[in-house]
């Protein structure tokens, strides 16, 4: 029986990057997930919200985990900020009684299930790249990626703070490698493949952002990658959307496609590409499209 | 007796214009810190190899360096768990990040001492020095505790991403000072330090890649001392003052509406003067349909959001 988890595919994939919603909705019966939509949960705050006002983001985000809680299953993820504000919101009430019962207060008073500290938060990637996961996507026979390589590009907060997030080594992380391998992809390997995007000032400090993204894009590219893949839809915004902003600011040229994460799982099990809906990347992913003969 | 290979950089710039890498081999017991192996080599095997270093307790934080890629300090680093790690590798030895090197592990410190002082790291009451000593409680130090723990090792500052592409931003460590300052009860200066961090290359240019947290030694978490400020700053009425600032009023204004992200809004409100001028790429973001709705994105249940915007209180 297909796994039910509350999904969260937070704000950006649900607007500017549509194309991660519709590739992870179509994808989960291959992945043997039951996605179910949490209609009342609000933004997480994407780290703004606890910057202005801490309070606020620990209880709306606690109020995200008790709707999930209330649903009986465990959140799923598919933005690496999602899961860390989630993640962060959770740990911090969970290790502390006194503080969960000052948040439930205040959800209690706003008319808000109170939050019983039963639930936890996993990211798409945590839960294919484990054993399980990985025989799951074996079982469905994948056509597989014909060699593409593929430059693994996690970010930053998927892997940091490891208190908080906990999956794998952050210095070496190896969770997208094992999937790109496993679908019959090559590994593009380069150091700064958990080397922040800059996104997070990307609109209040557009130059040192793009000079930060400049750093993943350039590797990627002399370590001969036909593409790059990313779990967090915030990096895919920056390292795709904003890509020819950098090549300008740092007088480069890159040429780097740029995947969500499910749509690569899309293209090895054969995903219809109307689904992933390609046309709304900035740059251009037709020579991925040809390598894996999609 | 393990045998260990230790990869190092070297810097002489009285003999030589260009840094080189120099492997040194090294028998030693099973329990010795890096610190140690690097001490041992140079009174064994090269006088010339340079590093700094005081207390050798993790107190002073002098011996900072990159061990295998990652800034660790090196008294309190193991050998064989270094090993353990690389998988019986040569262990690489470089000087800490974002600082030119002065001779082999030694690097100036000039940069990170006066970025450090610009935040004024010292308490400035605004009353007259009382009779007896201002007595703190616990409950209020215990708000800059994690900050009061740093020693200026600058193994935040030394993987900092957003330094790295800007090298005039403050850093990790001072706003750490800066904050365990501005939240301590005793001082006066809350609101003018909040000012004085949130300029340009101040607060609102930390990028959150999280490394600062990651290696501090002493759990300071800079980046979450970084975050309080920000805090300090909306509450002193000066959130508006920076693009960074307004950036998360996007976010609040975003959830008092609709309760989610309104991405469209989040240019104009952070950029009210620049955005006018990006148009073209403006246009081929709408063209990709990467602008949506400029309408709330109205969840259900918007009323509970409401009511906790108004109700819940800060506490920095």
């Amino acid at each position: 029986m297909a796994r039910k988890f509350a999904y969260y595919p937070g704000c950006v994939a649900e607007f500017s990057s549509k194309e991660l919603n519709s590739t992870t909705k179509a994808l989960a019966p291959l992945l043997d997930i039951d996605l179910l939509p949490m209609p009342a949960a609000t933004c997480c705050g994407a780290g703004d919200v606890a910057e202005a006002k801490p309070n606020l983001y620990l209880t709306l985000n606690v109020r995200i985990l008790s709707q999930a809680e209330e649903m009986g299953v465990d959140i799923m993820t598919i933005c690496n900020v999602c899961t860390l504000n989630l993640r962060r919101a959770n740990k911090l009430v969970k290790e502390d009684p006194r503080l969960l019962e000052a948040v439930n207060e205040e959800l209690v008073k706003a008319g808000a299930r109170p939050y019983e500290g039963t639930r936890e938060v996993t990211h798409l990637l945590w839960y294919i790249a484990t054993e399980e996961g990985l025989s799951l996507l074996e079982r469905q026979g994948p056509k597989g990626l014909n060699g593409l390589r593929v430059a693994p590009y996690y970010g930053c907060q998927l892997l940091r703070p490891s208190s908080v997030m906990g999956f794998e080594d952050p210095d070496q992380p190896q969770s997208l490698e094992r999937l790109i391998v496993a679908l019959g992809g090559e590994v593009a390997d380069y150091e700064a493949k958990s080397k922040c995007c800059g996104f997070p000032i990307l609109l209040a400090r557009e130059t040192t952002a793009l000079k930060e993204s400049h750093v993943a894009l350039s590797q990627a590219r002399d370590a001969g990658a036909d593409c790059m893949v990313t779990p967090c839809p915030l990096c895919h915004l920056a390292m795709d959307a904003y890509q020819r902003k950098a090549e300008k600011v740092n007088g480069e040229t890159y040429n780097m496609p740029v995947l969500h994460l499910p749509q690569l799982l899309g293209l090895a099990l054969g995903l219809d590409n109307s689904v992933m809906d390609f046309k709304r990347h900035m740059v251009p992913v037709d020579q991925v499209l040809e390598v894996v003969g999609a | 007796m393990p045998q260990t290979t230790f990869d190092v950089f070297r810097y002489q710039p009285d003999t030589s214009d260009e840094a080189y890498r120099q492997k040194y081999e090294l028998e030693h017991g099973e329990d010795m810190t890096l610190l140690d192996a690097i001490l041992r080599l140079q009174n064994e095997q090269d006088g010339t190899l340079a590093v700094r270093y005081s207390c050798r307790s993790a107190i002073c934080g002098s011996c900072a360096c990159k061990a295998d890629g990652k800034t660790v300090l090196a008294c309190m680093t193991q050998v064989e768990d270094l090993k353990a790690q690389n998988g019986d590798q040569a262990v690489r030895v470089d000087p800490i990040g974002n600082f030119k090197p002065i001779k082999d592990l030694v690097v100036d410190m000039e940069p990170f001492w006066t970025k450090f002082k610009s935040v004024k790291p010292y308490l400035i009451p605004d009353s007259d020095p009382p009779e007896k000593e201002r007595i703190v409680s616990k409950e209020a130090m215990q708000k800059i505790y994690n900050e009061s723990k740093c020693i200026l090792c600058a193994a935040c500052y030394s993987e900092c991403n957003s330094l790295a592409a800007d090298a005039e931003f403050v850093g990790p460590a001072a706003f750490a000072w800066g904050f365990r300052f501005a939240a301590d009860e005793r001082d006066g200066q809350r609101s003018q330090r909040a000012k004085l961090y949130s300029g340009e290359h101040g607060i609102w240019d930390c990028t959150r890649c999280m490394y600062c947290n990651e290696r501090c030694p002493k759990g300071v978490d800079p980046r979450d001392a970084i975050e309080k400020l920000g805090g300090i700053a909306f509450q002193e009425g000066l959130g508006m003052r920076d693009a960074g600032g307004r950036h998360a009023k996007a976010f609040l204004v975003s959830l008092r509406t609709g309760g989610k992200l309104n991405e469209t809004l989040l240019v104009p409100l952070t950029q009210p003067l620049k955005a006018p001028f990006d148009l073209p790429f403006a246009l081929k973001m709408i063209q990709k349909g990467k602008a949506p709705s400029p309408l709330p994105h109205k969840i259900r249940r918007l009323d509970e959001v409401k009511k906790l915007m108004k109700s819940v209180k800060e506490t920095i």
